[in-house]
């Protein structure tokens, strides 16, 4: 059982209420910049692309951690980071696919998504589904029981034309 | 908070003097938060305090302010508005003009509360404000581009996550409703004030912002937040998902339905091509965002996504994209009596990259199409009727470019246009003090047409977006609220002026807090509608599940400023108060408080409101009330002083004094 976060551009509005909640939670301020989640703003394409840490199966971050800082929590499955044992080196962000974790000049730490400890505060920010909390493996289930619920509807619409008729 | 004392606000105005090329941040005036809030109001304050009446407009000692409100940028519902406020260069009395933007917080974030700017640039230049750094830098490259293709070069030249607000070229060429427009799309576009930027020689203001905004009660503030951002989800309106799922655009089916959207220059109000320019349509022909959810884009921290982004990609205007909103759709279409949305979508992005208010615009084309009809004003080759697309697209360019006379005349808007012209032509007019009506007909919903006679900025429906009585909510709702049964009824008088009067004051609050007009007059999540609502519907819920925006809350746990409702509706009536002595000063009188002849001699000549008018009569003895709520003397229209101090203006009230511009009330001689 792994849960994750999932970002969704397809049902992101932009609105980036996840960024500043994320900022309070973490920060008790309100500040994009020190969100663990962003979103990326295409404004002249009408863009709107969630980001933040996948919480990656071979984490790139805690390999390269020269000071093993950066850990995989065994509870939740998050990959954190122990600002204490950070020595500020930054190569965690350059590793980071996804440009993930962040550097914060007053404590010359990095910092990153932790999961909030299994109760993400973005998620509860967000009602369209552009960043959602879930269990991997029911990601494609509820995706074949969508299109499975399409079928449903498709047959008794066949058998409607054929009262119909 | 650091230093400040107030949470919420970043504690500093940056003041750009152009003519010096001088930058400086200067601490807040504490009172004036207390007072006028943010936002409009203390744009407004600073306006009546630094600007002599006797510049003009477009002089380069006029200051234009651009400022977000103390709830900007932070978490809850609908924080991403920014004002923009100087004298209206098309009305010439106070112009302001409101966008949903990330502009707004990413200012907030660089660390100040507003931008002050007055002075003229020896040559063009664009303001970047990263953080503490602020400088003027070179824009004679910039100059006479459009506002896409200015907006992308900044981007380019300080980084994809800037924000920018622009002036496009036909404020540059002297048009006298040239928009300011945020990151592409957003507009601040009614007034003109892109016209006031230009002549200052400034092109875009552009900001960069990674700083925080702390709360004074972090707590407090968490839990209103919270509460307003679930009073929004609860809506019953927002429950529906049809604004969410069609935008504003929404309006032109219903508006057509009701009978009140605009068609052929407000000759009628009802639109038989108005399918083919709905929000349906759009949604199905050119929206690229997955429906039905989320389908719309969003402004910051809202949960309303009224933002529709489309793309053209076939035919003669493949390649036309962008955001649009009801206003523009329902100026270049109903209005003009255009039903082809291809061209009605791309006239609204030439629009916005000229740089021009698309409503008054529209308007101005749509007058003009009358007047040619009319055979009162010479086409230049044109075949300016109504339902032309080509022609109306064609008019767009001419005015944007001030080319011919008829485009050179549109650019001056409608009203200074029927003067140059002469022959009778100010009778197919809908101006009121020199700004073109917006898409609702007066005649057919009565408080959106008294808010038009007495909104401060002209005829507007924004100063108070009286939507309630469109919504057939419960008659007791607006009995308790209003006074009357009929304030639920669009078509009558009743409980209008008290309607107005609460829609007003609301909206100069939430535009001087940075949050949006939709949440309390689309919706109605504000307290106390939702309790009302409640206590009225058929299925009653329990009362401690009724949730509401309650902004004195909300502000209080923000700030740490004490708050409550009473005090707050104080504020917006003390903004319209010291609004009204602007435009005093700047030569508006009573006899500006009324509306276009058109709506007070022509009656609706089809459609579902036919027959209706706005009866002059009636009128008159709204604005009675209305002088009486908002403490203006009946006869002159002029404030008078005992209210004035009831709403600790002393000082406002000596200044009008000394100019003779104060009522005759009791104790005045």
């Amino acid at each position: 059982m792994t849960k994750k976060l999932f970002f969704n551009p397809a049902r992101c509005t932009g609105c980036r209420a996840c960024e500043v909640a994320c900022s309070f939670r973490k920060e008790r301020v309100f500040s994009p910049e020190l969100s663990r989640i962003r979103v990326v703003k295409l404004d002249e394409d009408g863009v709107d692309i969630p980001t933040g840490c996948e919480h990656c199966e071979g984490a790139p971050c805690i390999h390269i951690c020269p000071t093993r800082a950066v850990r995989r929590k065994a509870d939740t499955g998050a990959v954190v980071v122990d600002a204490d044992a950070c020595i500020g080196c930054k190569q965690c962000m350059v590793v980071c696919p996804f440009g993930a974790i962040h550097f914060d000049c007053d404590r010359r730490a990095v910092f990153k998504c932790d999961l909030c400890d299994g109760d993400p505060e973005c998620v509860k920010w967000c009602f369209t589904g552009g960043v959602t909390y879930g269990e991997t493996a029911e990601l494609p289930a509820g995706k074949r029981h969508r299109t499975a619920r399409r079928h449903v509807k498709a047959q008794a619409a066949r058998g409607k034309g054929r009262a119909g008729a | 908070m650091s230093g400040f004392g107030y949470g919420g606000y970043a504690g500093f105005l940056l003041f750009a003097d152009l003519t010096k090329g001088t930058t400086k941040r200067i601490p807040l005036e504490k009172e004036w938060c207390t007072l006028y809030l943010g936002g409009r109001g203390r744009d407004a304050r600073l306006l009546f305090e630094r600007q002599d009446p006797s510049v003009g407009p477009l002089d380069p000692d006029a200051h234009i302010c651009m400022s977000p409100g103390p709830l900007t940028g932070l978490l809850g519902p609908t924080t991403g508005r920014v004002n923009v406020a100087g004298r209206s260069p098309l009305t010439t009395i106070y112009g302001n003009s409101n966008a949903g933007t990330n502009w707004g917080p990413e200012l907030k974030f660089a660390g100040y509360d507003g931008v002050v700017i007055t002075g003229r640039s020896q040559s063009p230049v664009y303001l970047h404000i990263h953080d503490s750094q602020a400088r003027l830098w070179d824009a004679s490259r910039l100059w006479g581009e459009g506002v896409f293709e200015t907006t992308a070069r900044i981007l380019e030249e300080h980084g994809p996550e800037t924000k920018v607000a622009a002036a496009g070229p036909a404020a540059e060429g002297g048009c006298l409703f040239g928009s300011v427009i945020f990151d592409f799309w957003d507009a601040a576009a009614r007034t003109g004030l892109g016209t006031v930027l230009a002549s200052k020689n400034l092109k875009a203001v552009s900001v960069r912002g990674t700083g925080a905004i702390r709360v004074a009660d972090p707590d407090g503030y968490y839990e209103a937040a919270r509460e307003g951002w679930q009073a929004i989800l609860d809506d019953a309106g927002f429950r529906t998902g049809e604004h969410s799922a069609l935008g504003t655009s929404i309006c032109v089916n219903w508006g057509n339905a009701q009978g009140w959207l605009p068609t052929r220059n407000f000759r009628e109000s009802h639109f038989e091509g108005a399918d083919r320019i709905s929000g349906e349509e759009f949604r199905d022909l050119y929206s690229t965002k997955e429906a039905p959810v989320p389908a719309g884009r969003a402004c910051f921290s809202c949960p309303n996504r009224c933002k529709r982004y489309g793309r053209i990609d076939e035919g003669k205007y493949a390649g036309t994209r962008g955001n649009i909103e009801f206003e523009g759709v329902a100026a270049f279409g109903s209005k003009c009596g255009v039903d082809d949305l291809a061209a009605v979508f791309h006239a609204y992005m030439l629009a916005n990259d000229y740089g021009m208010d698309c409503i008054s615009c529209g308007n101005t084309i749509a007058f003009f199409m009358e007047l040619s009809e009319k055979g009162l004003i010479d086409a230049e080759g044109l075949d300016l009727r109504f339902g032309n697309a080509d022609a109306m697209v064609e008019m767009v360019h001419r005015i944007g470019n001030r080319e011919g006379r008829l485009g050179k005349l549109g650019s001056q808007g409608s009203e200074r246009a029927a003067r140059a012209i002469g022959k009778g032509s100010e009778a197919f007019l809908n101006t009121v003090k020199g700004m073109e009506t917006i898409a609702c007909d007066p005649r057919a919903s009565k408080a959106f047409g008294f808010g038009y006679a007495v909104a401060s900025r002209g005829s507007d429906h924004l100063r108070a977006h009286p939507v309630f009585e469109m919504l057939k909510l419960p008659e007791g709702v607006g009995e308790e609220l209003f006074g009357s049964k009929e304030a639920v009824d669009l078509r009558k008088y009743g409980g209008k002026v008290r309607l107005l009067f609460w829609h007003e004051n609301l909206a100069a609050v939430t535009d001087s807090l940075g949050s949006c007009r939709f949440m309390h007059a689309s919706y109605y999540a504000e307290y106390p509608v939702p309790e009302l609502v409640n206590k009225y519907a058929k299925r009653r819920k329990d009362p401690s599940k009724v949730h509401s925006i309650k902004y004195h809350r909300w502000f209080e746990a923000a700030t740490g400023i004490p708050m409550t409702y009473e005090r707050l509706m104080e504020a917006g009536d003390r903004v319209i108060n010291l609004e009204r002595a602007l435009n005093l000063q700047w030569g508006l009188r009573k006899e500006q408080d009324t509306l276009p002849a058109r709506f007070l001699k022509e009656p609706i000549p089809k459609g579902p409101a036919k027959g209706e008018l706005f009866d002059p009569e009636m009128l008159e003895k709204m604005l009675g009330e209305y002088y009486d709520l908002r403490g203006w003397d009946r006869e002159s229209g002029l404030p008078l002083r005992e209210h004035l101090d009831k709403l600790e203006m002393a000082g406002v009230a000596a200044c009008l004094g000394k100019r003779g511009l104060l009522g005759k009330g009791k104790g005045e001689v």
